[in-house]
């Protein structure tokens, strides 16, 4: 017999937690932007500084939602397991080296980029661990919070500063790979035969003008690439892909985030009545 | 809001007491009461081993600590100051002393007294309306001695009970089976066939566990009915059927058993000896009767004769044609008539012959089943019934039939229940089911003597059967004028005359006869004084608009008001009484009581003050005895309370706790001398508890015999039969009834005459509704879905709608504040699911969200039990649709017992959001 | 070892919500919190259709996802198997709260009452300030266990000692006890009978078993 899962949205994490996610993956990509950018010979401080300051915006944010801010510190006590905790223990080393190649040698930004990184995969193993929602749960969502962030990363280089041509490009591959992640998450997704709501996300009208977006920012970092109105496309371009990422991420963490249900494997027998294996649908 | 004012700092204790909200009950509970504040409801586990619920009460208990402390609470006495009355009128309730109030009251009681107690149309100046299924008393402390003092009070204002509850079967299955109520033996059967019977719901805990065990123990319960309920949801299978078309499927079950099965599966010598199955008809329809004893006569086998029924030695044959030389039939109205050579039938062969026509392909037709499973499941009844095997219980040997028949609320209210409870008492009696181990049995008697064992029920009345307590219809004795105004005593004979009858009678006709009485008959004035205690007729009742205008002219209204409502809306003063935790009571216990409560043990259990009443709230028992004084009526009150108005009999053989008629008792002296008389009573004077004993103890309990559950022994003992299947009484009791009425020109009540048959004849029982909205002039094709009701636990009794708690675990059940649909149907409608939508009958408009379900019958709509609240607090604010704003109160869907179903014809639509409220 | 552990037989439950009504009662749990709830599913089509009524809440999971992402070390797991939570400890992030497979957690961020902003006599007593802005769940009524086993009473035998929505469930559904003790109830219930647990396939390994018919002999 099916059974039509009455999985509800999840009530815990809001826009804010979202904001983390979005600002948290756009800092962090823009400080790999600003390295891999001092790698082809630009020093970007700046850049370096922009992204700390969306990282720690991303903080803010999840700060304001946490029910005991006043013991915040509390989130650094589990390193064991924690993908909360290891993310956290990352800010630290990141924000010092972020600062010091700021303040004394924009070289640092090597290092400050190592734990960007870090701090870019532990706010994808979050999602990850959320076993109570499919729509985190899913392995694939670890290319994709990455590739979204180093995209986001990339646009917002294009947008606040230097147009170098290989950061153009550097751009343009993260989005396609963000795309590639993109489309192995649904498939995932699919293929788990989660609640119907889980899926149903992708075919709304916020996951379709996402999708437009991102189409869009790809178009443009293409032309720019190939030299039409380079400055404005890849601006356009860059700013597309960091509002695209925001978006998805609100989308994943608001619109998709429906729990798993309460799911029997059998109905009981009632006295002599019968039993009936049940498939969730 | 502060802390109630007992209780020492730091102290926890937990009280005994019991919760009574639901006739279920009572259930046994414990309250926590941490610093004079109860914070918890618990089971009261020392009762785990005499309790068949194992000494937990149901979810509705958990609610009491919040009704406590509701700060909507009315907490001090008030009165009115506006004197127009109405929904839209506001009373003006202002505060004033307990002196006031009570002065007030009884200046008026004392001037009505000095007027006489009834009026010039001989109708009670006083009338009084009471909740749920009689469960106020156990909340009115000394009240019933008070209006025993008083003299005739008029009961018959419906409040939503009686007419409205499983009122055919109160009436036939009191008088066919002393079976107020009907459960199976659920501990032995082993195949129920269940009519829309919500046992899981409504049949309190001790039905639930029962049952439970019973499906684990591997019973089969196939439930039939349009919605998916959670009985439906418990049982082996669920078969979808029509409203109002169960007796089609019944009487198709009897056509199987005794067209199809081979006669010997049937219970023969049950049906020859404990039935009047044997009992010869004539050519009239009329027994024939010995022309001398005018005992009905039986064709003996042996000597191939007619002879009187209990002639010794005899066989009386139950099936034959027989030629019977010399008899008598009694006709209506005392007439005899002679036969000569008459041709004659044993009443069962009447029977077999009735039923040959309602086979499974005519019953599909109507009820929307196939004929495959009608047929199959009367043949696994048949199968189950275990006929010819027998059970030792406490030592004697009984029939063992594990297989009963049960019908819900609508299909056991209203036309076509006469010929439900009919069929499903003969469908017992046809396999020897019927009041033996495992099968069909009642639990009490109310409108016969006997509430604590109705065992003491059975005696012999005329023709071989027990007797029964019809009212007359006889030229002498009919009572042509009423004694109240739902005419109980003058309509329908098979009510009878105890305490009970008058508020079973047709409680709706009263209000229907305030707005437009018929013609020929008395012009009712309304009562001078209406006392409302846990009733709230303007929500609960059919056409709660009608019913709302019929309060608004009740001229002086005294409510006994928790908060305010929409019925308190109309009083004049309104007391507040101190609420379930805050005031004391003895409840008797144990023994067979409905719903299910089938228990090994009997005696009183003490409903207790676990904390102080809030504000001014007071003890009913102080208010009665209080009235009592302030009238002149506190020795004749005393008196009562002697007599046993209240519980026991304050002086048995062995024991005498009387209370001075001439002093004013305070309440614990009043339960005081309860508890000793009761527990004496229970023991001959061996063992005497007094309250404080109660307080601590909580119960006391003496064994019941198991035997005691089974009425057949008690028949067999006495040689005494069930009058089934023929009902030769009732025809002739109808005949007198229709002669007498028509004698005062009264023809408004004809067609419920129609019901009085020796056998039912199927009559287009759904067609009445479609007949109702054409009578208006309207398209019955505008109309084209059923709405019918459901309940959860949650909301089933107990005016639970004011307390959050109870409406926050309601929501995890479906349909709970909305109005369930099959979900195909909704598509159909462009309904989706959590839309709102609006329900339309020929009376008015309701409006909920929709709840789509697969479980649910394509052309049925459910409203679950739950009110249109505009004045109750927290409730009025839900937005709750209610089937009793869109169903219709009239005449012509009432019938022979005076009953109504929750069952109307509707339209639905989608809307944009809930009704626009008119203020209040 | 002890691993403590619920029974719900759904071939009993009814859907009553005693055990819901007296869990937020004994826990003093706010409006929209139940600890202990049972859900109403329906499955199949009209007019083949079942509706199940499935007692839900905290599993107490062998291997719980709520802990592992918890970053303050506020839940914890018991010897005895029992997942609890350090109101002291917990920042209110709600990250266990995604992380829970069976929806069993909650988080208030602002203290609400039955009848609106102030309590009433009952709640006033059983407030807790220290349960708002952080996650709660069934404890399965880790207290009232202690204080029993203290006494020498046995939990799922004795009430005192045994969580109470197992004590009020009026079907006779749930049952409590050590299910690493072979004679216990809850271990003969899930021996002799077929049972699942829910959501399986997340590797959290529920101490929560849902009975549905009887083992085949």
């Amino acid at each position: 017999m099916k059974q039509v899962v009455q999985a509800r949205l999840q009530r815990y994490w809001d826009i804010r937690a979202a904001g983390n996610f979005s600002f948290g993956g756009t800092g962090s990509g823009l400080v790999l932007a600003a390295a891999l950018a001092l790698a082809l010979g630009v020093a970007s401080p700046w850049a370096v500084a922009v992204g700390l300051g969306f990282i720690g915006l991303g903080l803010f944010c999840v700060w304001l939602e946490i029910g005991k801010p006043w013991r915040a510190i509390n989130v650094l006590f589990h390193p064991h397991t924690s993908w909360m905790t290891r993310e956290a223990l990352l800010v630290p080393p990141l924000m010092a080296a972020g600062a010091a190649a700021v303040l004394i040698d924009i070289r640092f930004v090597y290092l400050a980029a190592l734990f960007a990184a870090g701090f870019m995969y532990c706010q994808a193993r979050m999602l990850l661990a959320s076993r109570g929602i499919p729509a985190w749960c899913q392995k694939e969502i670890v290319p994709l919070i990455l590739a979204t962030a180093l995209a986001e990363g990339a646009g917002a280089f294009l947008v606040a500063g230097g147009r170098p041509q290989a950061l153009i490009v550097v751009a343009l591959v993260a989005g396609i790979l963000r795309e590639i992640a993109r489309v192995l998450y649904r498939k995932g997704l699919v293929a788990a035969k989660l609640p119907a709501a889980t899926l149903k996300w992708m075919a709304s009208r916020e996951e379709k003008g996402l999708t437009a977006l991102r189409g869009l920012s790809l178009a443009c970092l293409a032309l720019a690439l190939a030299g039409v109105a380079p400055t404005a496309l890849a601006i356009a371009g860059g700013s597309l892909a960091v509002l695209a990422g925001w978006g998805l991420k609100a989308v994943i963490i608001v619109r998709a985030a429906f729990t798993r249900g309460q799911v029997i494997s059998h109905t009981p027998t009632r006295g002599r009545g019968p039993t009936a294996i049940v498939i969730p649908s | 809001m502060s802390k109630a004012a007992t209780g020492t700092a730091g102290e926890t204790k937990s009280v005994p007491t019991l919760c009574y909200n639901c006739v279920a009950g009572p259930d046994f509970m414990r309250v926590v009461v941490e610093d004079g504040v109860a914070t918890r409801v618990e089971p009261n586990h020392t009762a785990a081993d005499i309790h068949p619920g194992r000494g937990r009460p149901c979810v509705r208990a958990y609610g009491l600590i919040q009704k406590t402390y509701n700060p909507h609470r009315v907490l001090q006495p008030m009165k009115r100051t506006n004197p127009k009355k109405g929904r839209d009128e506001y009373p003006g309730f202002v505060p004033i002393s307990w002196d006031e109030a009570l002065d007030t009251i009884a200046a008026r009681m004392n001037e009505i007294r000095a007027k006489g107690l009834l009026d010039e149309a001989g109708l009670p100046r006083v009338a009084a309306s009471f909740g749920h299924g009689g469960t106020p008393r156990s909340y009115m402390g000394s009240f019933p001695a008070f209006m025993a003092s008083w003299g005739p009070i008029d009961f018959s204002f419906g409040s939503g009970q009686g007419v409205k509850c499983t009122h055919s079967e109160h009436l036939y299955g009191e008088y066919w089976h002393r079976a107020f109520t009907v459960s199976p033996d659920t501990v032995l059967t082993r195949f129920i066939v269940s009519f829309g019977s919500n046992y899981e719901v409504t049949g309190g805990v001790c039905a639930v566990r029962r049952h439970a065990d019973a499906r684990i123990r591997g019973v089969k319960r196939v439930q039939i009915e349009p919605h998916m309920s959670a009985t439906a949801a418990c049982s082996a299978e669920w078969v979808p059927i029509k409203p109002k078309t169960d007796a089609a499927f019944m009487m198709a079950m009897i056509h199987v058993m005794l067209h199809e099965v081979p006669r010997g599966s049937l219970d023969l010598p049950f049906l020859r000896d404990r039935t009047s199955s044997p009992y010869l008809v004539g050519p009239n329809g009329y027994y024939l009767r010995d022309a001398d004893s005018g005992k009905p006569l039986v064709w003996d086998e042996n000597s191939g004769r007619a002879v009187a029924h209990d002639t010794p030695g005899i066989r009386p044959a139950l099936e034959g044609n027989f030629t019977v030389p010399v008899a008598v039939s009694h006709l209506a109205d005392q007439e005899v008539m002679r036969h000569e050579n008459a041709a004659a039938r044993p009443a069962f062969v009447a029977t077999v012959e009735d039923m040959k026509k309602y086979s499974p392909e005519w019953a599909s037709e109507i009820c929307g089943v196939p004929p495959a499973v009608i047929r199959r499941v009367a043949n696994e009844y048949v199968e189950n019934a275990c006929v010819g095997q027998t059970i030792e219980i406490e030592g004697r040997t009984l029939p063992f039939r594990p297989v009963a028949v049960l019908l819900g609320k609508t299909v056991n209210n209203g036309w076509g229940a006469f010929e439900c409870c009919w069929s499903r008492t003969v469908l017992a009696t046809l396999v020897g089911a019927l009041e033996v181990p495992g099968g069909t049995l009642g639990t009490t008697v109310r409108l016969n003597k006997g509430h604590d064992n109705r065992l003491v029920s059975v005696v012999p009345g005329e023709d071989g059967f027990m007797v029964s307590s019809l009212n007359p219809t006889s030229t002498a004795d009919w009572k042509a004028k009423p004694t109240g105004r739902n005419a109980h005593r003058t309509l329908v004979p098979i009510v009878g005359n105890s305490a009970w009858s008058q508020a079973l009678g047709p409680a709706h006709l009263p209000w229907l006869f305030m707005e437009k009485s018929p013609e020929e008959w008395p012009k009712q004035r309304a009562p001078e004084l209406w006392i409302t205690f846990r009733t709230n007729p303007a929500v609960a009742f059919w056409d709660a608009d009608k019913l709302t205008r019929a309060i608004a002219r009740m001229p002086f209204v005294v409510a006994i008001a928790y908060t305010f409502d929409e019925t308190n809306h109309m009083a004049d003063i309104l007391l507040p009484d101190a609420a379930d935790l805050e005031s004391t009571q003895v409840v008797p216990i144990g023994g067979t009581k409905f719903v299910e409560q089938f228990w090994e043990h009997q005696g009183v259990a003490l409903r207790q003050k676990a904390v102080e009443p809030m504000g001014e709230a007071r003890d009913f028992t102080w208010i009665s005895t209080e009235l009592a004084r302030r009238t002149g009526l506190i020795e004749k009150y005393n008196a009562a309370i002697n007599r046993g108005a209240i519980g026991s009999s304050l002086k048995g053989a062995n024991y005498d706790f009387s209370l001075p008629t001439d002093q004013v008792h305070d309440a614990d002296t009043i339960w005081d001398a309860v508890c000793k008389a009761s527990t004496a009573a229970l023991t001959d004077g061996k063992e005497v508890k007094d309250l404080a004993w109660m307080k601590e103890n909580g119960y006391f309990v003496v064994p019941f015999k198991r035997a005691d559950w089974y009425l057949y022994p008690s028949l067999a003992d006495q040689n005494l039969r069930f009058e089934l299947p023929y009902q030769e009484r009732l025809m002739r009791v109808g005949e007198e009834l229709k002669r007498r009425l028509h004698s005062q020109n009264i023809h408004w009540w004809d067609e419920q005459l129609s019901e009085y048959q020796a056998l039912p004849e199927w009559h287009d029982v759904p067609g009445r509704w479609v007949k109702a909205v054409k009578a208006q002039g309207l398209n019955p094709d505008d109309y084209p879905l059923w709405g019918i009701t459901t309940k959860t636990m949650i909301y089933s009794a107990g005016n639970n709608s004011g307390v959050p708690l109870m409406h926050e675990v309601g929501q995890n059940i479906r349909g709970h504040g909305g109005i369930i649909m099959n979900a195909n149907t909704a598509a159909r409608l462009g309904i989706e699911q959590d839309d709102w939508i609006e329900v339309r009958s020929i009376v008015d408009t309701t409006r909920g969200h929709a709840v789509l379900v697969q479980g649910c019958q394509p052309d049925t709509i459910v409203i679950p039990g739950q009110h249109e609240h505009w004045k109750t607090p927290f409730a009025k604010d839900l937005n709750f649709p209610s089937l009793n704003t869109v169903t219709q109160m009239s005449m012509e869907l009432t019938d022979a017992t005076g009953s109504g179903a929750d069952v109307v014809r509707v339209s639905v639509r989608k809307v944009d959001g809930p009704k626009e409220r008119r203020s209040a | 070892m002890t691993r403590y552990a619920m029974v719900a037989d759904l071939r009993r439950c009814v859907g009553c919500q005693a055990c819901t009504a007296s869990c937020k009662e004994a826990n003093g749990t706010p409006p929209g919190v139940q600890w202990r709830r049972v859900v109403d599913i329906e499955v199949g089509e009209y007019p083949d259709v079942k509706r199940v009524f499935v007692p839900t809440g905290c599993q107490h999971c062998a291997d719980p996802p709520c802990m592992h992402v918890c970053p303050s070390t506020a839940t914890r797991q018991r010897a005895d198997g029992i997942v609890t939570i350090d109101y002291d400890l917990c920042i209110g992030c709600g990250y266990c709260a995604v992380a829970c497979p069976y929806e069993a957690r909650y988080k208030v961020d602002t203290a609400s009452f039955a009848f609106g902003d102030e309590p009433s006599a009952c709640e006033e007593v059983r407030h807790d300030p220290k349960k708002i802005g952080v996650a709660t769940k069934c404890t399965f009524c880790v207290d009232r266990i202690d204080a029993g086993r203290a006494k020498g009473l046995v939990p799922g035998v004795d009430p005192d000692a045994t969580p109470v929505c197992v004590n009020t469930c009026i079907s006779g559904a749930l049952a409590f006890g050590d299910i690493e003790d072979p004679d216990s109830n809850v271990s003969r219930l899930v021996r002799e009978n077929k049972s699942f647990r829910m959501h399986e396939e997340v590797g959290t390994s529920p101490g929560f078993y849902y009975l549905w018919d009887k083992e085949t002999p």
